[in-house]
């Protein structure tokens, strides 16, 4: 800036300098040629009166003797002479001797009516003297240079002036034009500057306002969030307080006792489901990957598929030829299907159909994948709505139809899985969903049911490790059932110490507790004690889903009593196995 | 205007009586204010000068000019010098005579006895036909003279050759 400014100023002093230069040049030039011209007429005024005074002098006898022939041939010889414009001899009384006039119009005047001369020439007048006696006089006039040939002198040295000037008053412009250029120039760069300033202000504010809005829609799809899961729960809770009340009465028949037991749990299976899409949705779901064929998977759902839709929608089913089998979490698969079936069902009013095809395909990117393609006849999803169709907890049903919850499992299963889902729909020519899974290399399990696992197990002695109070309560009731001993543990440094102290069989525990965890605490054993087999339970875990599970047995929370029977008898049998 | 016209009308006037009075001027005239000019023309001897006394103009013999000499030599001067004028009836005197018209019968006889001396002598053809060093002549009406340099250069005098330019005959 400072540097700019300072030549700023230079060049504001610099350009009358310019424009004084060039009027000096042009002063000093035309002074030149006014000093050249004075000269020239000094030194033609000084050659006219030699010339005058030689003339007199050779005239002065013929004026003393009166004799004009011998006057007029001194005058004549002037006559040679193109610049002679005027000679003339005059006696001392002023009379003409003899004369000669270019123009011929003053001859025989006498010297008093001798017209003034001419501004184009020069008049000598020259005494005639004969013994310093004044005999008479001599005039002699003649012409100057003609101005066009002074001119013409002086034209090149002027034209020479005027140029050198001309160029210095030019530079002088492109100069000044140059600085107003520059002027300009730094104007605009601090006008785009302050804009520029501006702009980064408005962006500034732009990207708070977002981020205020993204705020505001983060904490309403909050809202939405647990408006929806504490309807849905209370629902299921009302279900479950009520058939616990009554259970608590003591004239209860067993019909009716047992018919209570089945709704608390199948209220409790649904309320399940709700957190396992919940979690599927936040893909923090921790997957029990098997490798599966999707025919067998496909087939064997249908019948649960059609009872879901009802009777007056037909479920048909085209299987791929030849499937690769793919390796995924088959209860989520499951919940899949049936939510996009489920929302099919929804979207077809009255009769209708599902279509669906199972298909090997190959992704963009070379991959080998298998596409479940889903086709039905319902009312289609508009533009606007189809953008959203994934969100948590956006429903288009009324409420206590829908969860909004389905197709956010669907998505993030797809996601977590290494597949993808998308949708193609019109409105009013039905919807199709695309679910597609990579093929795996591992070859697919055959069984269409897994063996119906032994529910009685050898006693063990049982390591329990629970944070909570009630759920730990409650599991050792459970593992107390199934004929085991249970120790409790409160957190995982109380187990570790436990664990030192006494042998154990199998460690149960949680993952998510405060200090240790039970991924920890599994580590620190299979260290120290590489023969306790070490059975994790979770209903949430971010480290599981991140990292997965090393290989250990998990099961998920809520867990049923045959699962956990399954597998401690799993862990149990492994562990003798091997040893 | 009136101013203009008042200058032409004065202007015409002094034309038409410089012109009547130069119509009025004689022969007789003319040779009366040459003959003091011819001095200026002439060199004479270095001794024949003595100091800053008036160039002598003699008239030996008859004199044809009466007061018309002394009008001539009225503010003429050479060299600073004034003239006078000296009449002689004969050559006797005449010795510190610059220039000499002579004239009248005894014409022959006084060029003689001044012969080989420093006078420029003139004579006129109007009275006789001896001639001078300068002898006065009417050449188409005006009045001219031719001159005999032999005789000048004898009688030790020296003539301009400006004067010889305007000399109708040079002899010698």
């Amino acid at each position: 800036m400072l540097p700019l400014r300072q030549s700023q100023l230079q060049w504001r002093s610099a350009s009358p300098a310019i424009f004084l230069i060039a009027i000096v040049l042009v002063l000093g030039g035309f002074g030149i040629i006014f000093q050249n011209e004075a000269n020239y007429r000094a030194l033609r005024n000084q050659q006219a009166s030699v010339e005058a005074q030689v003339l007199a002098a050779s005239v002065a006898a013929a004026v003393d003797f009166d004799d004009p022939v011998a006057a007029r041939e001194a005058v004549d010889s002037f006559k040679v002479n193109p610049q002679a414009r005027f000679v003339g001899v005059f006696d001392r009384a002023g009379n003409a001797i003899a004369a000669y006039d270019r123009t011929e119009r003053r001859l025989g005047l006498p010297l008093s009516r001798l017209p003034p001369a001419s501004t184009s020439s020069v008049r000598i007048s020259a005494p005639i003297l004969s013994r310093g006696q004044r005999v008479g006089t001599v005039v002699y006039e003649v012409d100057r240079e003609p101005v066009s040939r002074r001119l013409s002198r002086y034209v090149v040295l002027a034209a020479l002036v005027v140029l050198a000037a001309l160029v210095i008053v030019t530079l002088g412009l492109a100069q000044a034009a140059l600085r107003r250029a520059n002027r300009d120039l730094h104007d605009r760069a601090e006008a785009l500057a302050q804009s520029n300033e501006l702009l980064a202000e408005q962006i500034e504010e732009r990207a708070k306002a977002e981020d205020q809005l993204r705020q505001s829609q983060k904490m309403q799809a909050l809202g939405q969030l647990t408006g929806g899961i504490a309807h849905d729960f209370n629902n299921l809770l009302t279900v479950i307080q009520g058939s616990a009340d009554i259970l608590c009465r003591d004239d209860l028949s067993d019909a009716k006792r047992k018919r209570f037991a089945q709704a608390i749990v199948q209220a409790s299976t649904n309320a399940a489901v709700l957190t396992s899409q919940l979690l599927a949705f936040a893909r923090r779901q921790p997957l029990r990957p098997e490798t599966l064929n999707l025919n067998l998977l496909v087939l064997e759902m249908t019948e649960l598929i059609s009872r879901t839709v009802g009777e007056r929608i037909k479920v048909q089913t085209d299987l791929a030829p030849n499937p690769c089998p793919v390796t995924v979490d088959r209860g989520q698969l499951q919940s899949a299907i049936l939510n996009i079936a489920s929302n099919a069902r929804d979207a077809i009013d009255g009769d209708g159909q599902i279509t669906i095809h199972v298909r090997e395909q190959t992704s963009e990117s070379g991959e080998k994948m298998m596409a479940i393609r889903f086709t039905d006849t319902g009312s289609g999803i508009d533009p606007e709505t189809i953008e959203r169709v994934f969100e948590p907890f956006f429903t288009t049903k009324g409420p206590g139809r829908g969860t909004g919850l389905g197709l956010s499992q669907v998505y993030g299963f797809a996601s977590q899985s290494g597949g993808e889902v998308t949708v193609e729909s019109e409105t009013g020519k039905g919807t199709t969903f695309i679910l597609r899974l990579p093929c795996s290399g591992d070859a697919a399990e055959e069984s269409l049911e897994s063996e119906q696992p032994e529910l009685e197990s050898d006693p063990a002695s049982v390591l329990l490790v629970e944070d909570n109070a009630e759920v730990g309560a409650f599991a050792e009731t459970l593992l107390s059932e199934l004929g085991h001993s249970v120790t409790l543990a409160r957190s995982g440094e109380e187990a570790l110490e436990l664990a030192r102290s006494r042998h154990f069989d199998v460690v149960f525990s949680d993952v998510v507790m405060p200090g240790m965890g039970g991924l920890k605490l599994a580590e620190v054993l299979a260290a120290e004690q590489p023969a306790l087999p070490v059975v994790l339970a979770t209903g949430y875990s971010q480290e599981l889903a991140q990292s997965g599970t090393s290989g250990r047995a998990v099961i998920l929370k809520p867990y049923r009593l045959a699962t956990v029977a399954e597998a401690l008898a799993a862990a149990l049998q492994e562990h003798r196995a091997r040893g | 205007m009136r101013r203009r016209a008042l200058i032409f009308v004065s202007a015409i006037g002094a034309a038409m009586l410089s012109s009547s009075a130069q119509a009025e001027v004689t022969d007789l005239e003319v040779k009366a204010a040459f003959l003091p000019r011819f001095a200026r023309y002439v060199t004479w001897p270095a001794a024949a000068w003595r100091g800053d006394q008036p160039v002598s103009l003699c008239v030996i013999g008859d004199d044809p000019f009466g007061n018309l000499l002394n009008q001539s030599i009225a503010g003429q001067q050479v060299d600073g010098r004034n003239f006078v004028v000296k009449r002689l009836s004969s050559a006797a005197g005449a010795s510190d005579c610059a220039i000499a018209f002579v004239d009248g019968s005894r014409t022959d006889e006084i060029l003689q006895s001044l012969a080989h001396q420093p006078v420029l002598t003139v004579t006129d053809s109007r009275f006789g036909s001896e001639r001078g060093i300068i002898h006065f002549v009417i050449v188409g009406g005006r009045v001219r003279f031719s001159i005999n340099n032999r005789q000048a250069r004898e009688d030790g005098l020296t003539i301009s050759s400006r004067l010889l330019a305007l000399a109708v005959g040079v002899s010698g």
